[in-house]
């Protein structure tokens, strides 16, 4: 019995820790792959130190975790004390129910019922920025609140109720009965109470995930982000440190709870002999040694080392004045400008890796040519939906935002778009070529400048499939490949293929040629592998799965993280979907000269360069495409499949675009495309 | 006694009056208003009339199907959570107290590290070229098919919401009368019947909380289904952050409220049965 349960124990903790044991061991991997170990190295820890995003985020979540736990075990202590000593049982019940809500909830609930208040109240008040750090931090408190008092409430119960009675019949104020007597006594509850807030706070993501703004990203929704798009070893190194302190604090203070236990040990020891002199010293005199003996010395009681809880305590204090001190410097300290900037993940070269970090560029440029003192916010997001959510609920503001083309058509026909003041942004008429203006989604070139632009191919690998059956979309529908496809997870991208494929229209406002589309798709779903966007770097770059059609900067990237028995190829099919995402400014920006400024600074040669090789997309910039150094850097097969020679874009792109189409198609094609996916 | 009674009563201060005011406040502006505006939203249109479409909308068999998959794919993983965290809560019980902290410990130290990182580690180990499949290859074993499939949610949910089963159990079995295990044995009572007439009745209370604190974030989770299901593998949570992404309010909050009620109701149900002191989960 025993053996079983120590094997037993043993395996359930294997079960446990063997994913956080994959990801120490891959925050030392030498390549960028998260799947596949090609060597040892500390880069990524290296890495991680250079990235200002995480730590950023890292130093917001910590601000939030620190500030809600102590604002919820300070309301929460003096509630317990409260409902302790409430009388009204009904009052009493009500507010128990109500205290136990968040916990009970699905935090899913909590997060949205919290985001449906924030935005509505926001708009009543006009407010421009509606979900920002107090936002999250009232939704961290509210549910950090029930913690707290579930573990002080007990410690009320427990106590000797006699006890602050005497301590106010010996003449203590209430108040003074409550800090000298009771608080003492459930201090270990209160101590219990903040740490799990604390954590609580730390780790939550599906809460911050609904309640946050741009201005304050906290380390979880970075992650979130950051998992949608191609995970790098940075955020495992992240991990293992953070594993390493929390395993070291843990066992710092199991060591204390063990010397405390040998500490009351041997005070019972000492007392037993104490005792035992005694009864020697009594046998003694009665056996009539007159002389008087002192027991034997007892040992000084030594004072009580401050107990662990005391000293976390004390260290997060410590940590929080340290912190606020340091925000109210950043607040007041120095006139800043924010700028926010809100992107893609991914979308714009960042320092990582010996590359430029544009964004720094720029606040030096700030700095040095226009006296300025600027910071850019730089947050990220995984889709233009996303984008739009944010943009029309007006729960926050951003100053630069980069969506695609039928989402700026979109921006601009609900007038969520500022025009453009071009005479900030004297690059564009230097570099941007003509069949880059006047595009369908901003046909009087008012609202938008481009910033990368490409074309969906065909990603296969060679080692599986069979070079005869490439060529055209026929292949994603191949089931000779059954399982190994790989599909987009969103209803235009996905209905596009099939329409390409049929050669059909893929701005059709026609129900019956949408219905077409589903049947396509509909035949291919048996064979699909999964629905992805991002997950389809892990997938192509290990082999996980042999087909998909995604962009072609996105297929350089994959090239360059391959697994060993993964040969990657690429091709465009006849007919396929063209793109530019471009940089624009949202209504109601708060720094819009500045935002123009950083527009133009986009548009200059080295920064421009420096992302279109940090992102791989094509660049509709002529300072970039005609660049000899670029070209070199890219190599010629990469620029070929960007640029491809004999292809004329201003021709094939008004056809192939995907357009902002009406309501109606909207609502059509995404009740089509739930239909799908919920079809088994 | 009456006297004294009422001498406490006339004491007791302004402090112990009040005290729980801060929070009456902020319960009602931040716990139960929001609620009313998810009740609000569902019941109103894009335009801010009154429907019932949104509602409706949830019994078609689009959203029941998702609804019920999630009650399984939920109703599983805490099954399973349960039969592997009982028996290690109780053994964890058994042992020396030193040892006894050090593994809980052990078991915490997971929950400390951020949940999507330790999913879509999750994800690396059990993928078709993942860690697992790669070392049976080593021994010419074929891969085995996890990813994508429901049983890779089930995993995902067991491996995240495990150690909240067995803490809460852990801390009943704590406190639980050993004599009263070896009263039963003397009894005549055999190793299987202690269990069913005495440990498991004491430990009801843990259960009961463990089970909720399983129950809940795996019927509503997202994340986990989306990095580990399949195509098909929509979970209601997955369903409502989509409507929310998709900017479409007014269903993401008929089917937040629709959840809400059903789980309230089934959670009330469930606590009619233990004592009101639940969600004991520090032991």
């Amino acid at each position: 019995m025993k053996k079983f349960s120590t094997f037993y124990i043993a395996l359930i903790l294997l079960f446990l820790f063997a994913p956080i044991a994959v990801l120490i061991v891959f925050s030392f991997n030498a390549g960028a792959s998260t799947s596949t170990m090609t060597g040892f190295s500390f880069k990524w820890y290296l890495e991680l130190f250079r990235n200002s995003e995480i730590l950023g985020a890292l130093k917001n979540s910590l601000i939030l975790a620190v500030s809600s736990s102590l604002i919820a075990t300070v309301l929460g202590t003096a509630a317990a004390f409260g409902i302790h000593h409430m009388r009204n049982k009904h009052l009493r019940r009500s507010l128990m129910t109500a205290t136990n809500i968040p916990m009970m909830n699905p935090e899913i609930i909590t997060g949205i019922s919290l985001m449906f208040l924030f935005v509505f109240v926001g708009g009543m008040l006009g407010l421009k920025t509606k979900l920002n750090f107090w936002t999250m931090l009232i939704a961290h408190v509210t549910f950090n609140l029930p913690y707290v008092i579930l573990n002080v409430l007990p410690k009320f119960k427990q106590m000797d109720k006699s006890l602050p009675e005497a301590a106010l019949d010996l003449g203590c104020t209430p108040m003074q009965s409550f800090f000298k007597v009771q608080l003492p006594a459930i201090l270990p509850g209160v101590l219990t109470g903040l740490t799990m807030a604390f954590t609580m706070s730390l780790d939550d993501f599906v809460i911050s995930y609904f309640t946050s703004g741009i201005d304050f990203q906290t380390l979880p929704v970075l992650i979130y982000s950051m998992t949608k798009k191609n995970v790098k070893p940075t955020i495992y190194a992240l991990s293992t440190i953070i594993f390493v302190i929390i395993l070291v604090m843990l066992l710092l203070s199991n060591l204390e709870k063990n010397s405390d236990e040998r500490i009351r040990a041997k005070k019972a020891k000492e007392e037993k002999k104490r005792q035992e002199a005694i009864l020697r010293a009594q046998k003694r005199r009665r056996q009539g040694k007159l002389q008087e003996e002192q027991p034997v010395s007892l040992l000084a009681r030594k004072r009580r080392k401050p107990s662990f809880y005391l000293k976390l305590v004390a260290v997060i204090c410590a940590c929080s004045i340290a912190i606020s001190v340091f925000v109210a410097i950043g607040l007041y300290g120095e006139k800043t400008l924010t700028l926010n900037v809100y992107n893609w993940g991914e979308y714009i070269s960042d320092g990582s890796e010996g590359t430029l970090d544009t964004n720094q560029e720029f606040e030096r440029y700030c700095e040095e040519v226009l006296g300025k003192k600027v910071r850019v916010n730089y947050v990220t997001y995984t889709s233009n939906e996303d984008l739009y959510a944010k943009l029309s609920t007006g729960a926050v503001s951003y100053d630069v935002v980069i969506p695609s083309d039928y989402m700026i058509a979109r921006l601009a026909s609900e007038e969520l778009l500022e025009e453009l003041d071009f005479s900030n942004i004297p690059n564009y008429e230097t570099c941007i070529p003509e069949d880059f203006r006047g595009l369908y989604y901003d046909p009087d070139n008012k609202y938008s400048v481009p910033y990368t632009y490409g074309m969906v191919g065909i990603i296969y690998n060679a080692n599986v499939v069979d070079e005869a059956d490439t060529g055209n979309w026929d292949l994603m529908w191949n089931e000779k490949y059954s399982k190994q496809i790989l599909q987009f997870n969103n209803p235009r991208d996905a209905f596009g293929t099939a329409f390409y494929k049929l050669g059909l229209d893929v701005n059709t406002t026609d129900t019956s040629v949408w219905d077409r589309g589903l049947e396509e798709l509909k035949k291919q779903r048996p064979l699909l592998k999964k629905l992805v966007m991002d997950e389809v770097y892990n997938m192509m770059e290990s082999g996980e799965a042999a087909i998909a059609a995604y962009y072609a900067g996105d297929y350089l990237t994959m090239v360059d993280n391959q697994a060993e028995n993964v040969d990657l190829q690429f091709y465009y099919p006849e007919r396929t979907n063209l793109f530019v995402d471009a940089m624009c400014i949202p209504k109601g920006a708060q720094n819009k000269e500045l935002a123009e400024i950083y527009i133009n600074f986009m548009l200059s040669e080295e920064v421009a360069i420096a992302n279109a090789e940090y992102i791989c997309y094509a660049s509709p910039n002529s300072l970039v495409f005609n660049s000899e150094t670029y070209k070199e850097d890219m190599g010629e097969e990469a620029y070929e499949i960007l640029y491809p020679s004999e292809f004329d874009f201003a021709a094939s792109y008004d056809q192939n675009c995907y357009k902002d189409l009406d309501k109606a198609t909207k609502e059509y094609y995404n009740k089509k495309w739930e239909e799908l996916r919920t079809a088994s | 006694m009456t006297k004294a009674k009422q001498v406490k009563k006339s004491n007791r201060s302004l402090l112990q009056r009040y005290a729980a005011a801060p929070h009456v406040v902020w319960s009602v502006l931040f716990v139960i208003a929001p609620l009313i505006f998810v009740a609000y939203y569902a019941f109103t249109d894009g335009d801010g009339g009154f429907t019932l479409s949104n509602v409706t909308e949830f019994f078609t068999p689009t959203y029941l199907k998702i609804f019920f998959r999630s009650l399984k794919l939920a109703f599983i993983a805490t099954l399973i959570c349960l039969l592997l965290g009982y028996p290690i809560a109780y053994f964890i019980s058994r042992c020396k107290p030193k040892t006894q902290r050090a593994l809980i410990l052990l078991l915490m130290l997971p929950m400390w590290m951020n949940f999507l990182i330790r999913t879509y580690a999750i994800m690396v180990l059990i993928q078709d070229t993942g860690i697992i499949n790669s070392f049976l290859g080593n021994f010419g074993i074929e891969p085995i098919h996890i990813l994508g499939t429901e049983t890779a949610v089930i995993i995902g949910m067991v491996y995240d919401y495990l150690p909240y089963m067995i803490l809460p159990i852990y801390s009943v079995m704590t406190k639980l009368d050993y004599r009263l295990v070896e009263a039963a044995a003397d009894l005549g009572c055999n190793g299987f019947q202690v269990l069913r007439k005495v440990i498991f009745p004491l430990s009801l209370s843990g259960v009961i909380s463990g089970v909720t604190m399983v129950l809940v974030p795996s019927i509503s989770t997202f994340y986990i289904s989306q990095k580990l299901g399949g195509i098909d593998m929509l979970m209601i949570g997955d369903v409502i952050e989509q409507q929310y992404t998709a900017s479409n309010y007014n269903m993401t909050a008929s089917l937040s409220l629709i959840l809400m009620l059903i789980l309230l109701v089934g959670l009330a149900i469930v606590n009619r049965y233990s004592d009101s002191d639940g969600g004991g989960m520090m032991p």
